[in-house]
């Protein structure tokens, strides 16, 4: 495995954890579960999140309405914030 | 939309409110001599609001850091009252003149009128000063819907929470001497239009919450959880990451963070929504107080 997907997969457990103590009666996160559908976040925790992914990725991330369903599953989260463009 | 509004005392109340709006009317665009620039080596937001007020951090900085990190916070309270009131004349717009409000329709074009005018003096003095505006990092996801009656209640009840938080900023700041005249004006301006609009909220919360109550007891305690956890967020909204980094603070999300690990900032918190609370507490839409 080379160090940046190892890195990549670093950021992601880090994702991971952070929604499962928001929900913890979740044992765990299928790439592709809706957390949004499902409530792990919510409204009132988007904002939160969205301030922990920019920590973890380390870059800003623009928040428009349309662009929510970036942040819907944690294998869209990997494509478009941590080793994309996206949002 | 069924919501049915007949309390006398809040008829009364309405026009005394609607009557108030008319008595002290002004014109926002010509009550402001704004100066062409504010000197970026000045307080623009009082210490004790600050996010870094009673902290370690605060210790750390200097007057100088200190004094831009006022600047940049000042323009994220501003700029979350431009995105606050974004909302609510989204709200208020969709209901006015509709099954349910026939009675508060009146006050909505005062509220709606005042509210438009607010956003723009604040939109101003970002602009003006700061050449920004912070941009809204809340979303509503439609995973979230309630009965009507129910999602009215929570509108009523973020418009509330909002303005009282904002209004315990505005008291503060117009007082201010160490602030420029200009800043302690558009605070003591706001506040207040404000104090009609909390009285205006107060009312309508409570009948909103009565009809609810009745209707759907199964929805309180959600509704509790709701307040107590709208609450947490707005103040969490005052700590802004992009504000640090402005202020040229470095790592700007640990920083964040560090500060809201701080139990003496609870105690400010606690103050901030003191109001709000007590509210709550005594219409039973919450049962236990927040920040202990």
């Amino acid at each position: 495995m080379s160090s940046t997907s190892t890195s990549t997969q670093q950021q992601m457990d880090q994702i991971k954890s952070w929604l499962l103590a928001k929900k913890p009666e979740i044992e765990d996160i299928d790439p592709d579960f809706d957390i949004v559908e499902n409530r792990v976040i919510d409204s009132l925790s988007f904002t939160e999140f969205i301030l922990f992914l920019e920590e973890v990725s380390g870059r800003e991330i623009q928040v428009y309405t349309e662009s929510v369903d970036v942040f819907r599953t944690l294998r869209s989260i990997q494509d478009n914030i941590i080793n994309g463009t996206a949002a | 939309m069924t919501t049915e509004l007949i309390d006398a005392g809040y008829s009364q109340s309405i026009d005394r409110l609607s009557n108030l709006s008319v008595d002290t009317y002004y014109n926002p665009y010509k009550t402001f001599a704004w100066p062409e620039s504010l000197p970026d080596r000045q307080w623009w937001m009082s210490q004790d609001l600050m996010t870094v007020y009673g902290t370690p951090q605060m210790q750390q900085l200097d007057e100088s850091q200190l004094m831009a990190l006022s600047k940049w916070e000042s323009i994220n309270f501003y700029s979350l009252n431009i995105h606050g009131i974004r909302e609510l004349l989204l709200e208020v717009t969709k209901r006015i003149h509709s099954p349910g409000y026939e009675m508060p329709s009146k006050f909505f074009h005062h509220f709606i009128g005042e509210e438009n005018e607010h956003m723009w003096f604040f939109a101003e003095f970002c602009l003006r000063y700061a050449s920004k505006i912070y941009p809204d990092r809340s979303v509503k996801l439609s995973s979230e819907t309630y009965e009507p009656e129910v999602e009215s209640l929570l509108v009523f009840i973020r418009i509330l929470v909002f303005e009282e938080i904002v209004d315990y900023f505005n008291t503060r700041m117009s007082m201010d001497a160490s602030l420029h005249p200009i800043i302690q004006q558009i605070n003591a301006i706001h506040h207040q239009d404000e104090s009609r609009h909390i009285a205006f909220g107060r009312q309508i919360v409570k009948q909103l919450f009565t009809q609810v109550s009745a209707k759907y007891p199964e929805r309180l305690q959600m509704i509790e959880d709701y307040v107590k956890r709208y609450i947490i967020t707005s103040i969490q909204s005052l700590y802004n990451p992009a504000v640090y980094k402005d202020a040229g603070i470095a790592e700007p999300h640990s920083f964040r963070r560090a500060l809201l690990d701080q139990p003496v900032r609870n105690l400010y918190h606690k103050q901030f929504v003191k109001r709000n609370v007590d509210f709550f507490l005594k219409t039973g839409i919450i049962s236990q107080g927040i920040f202990q």
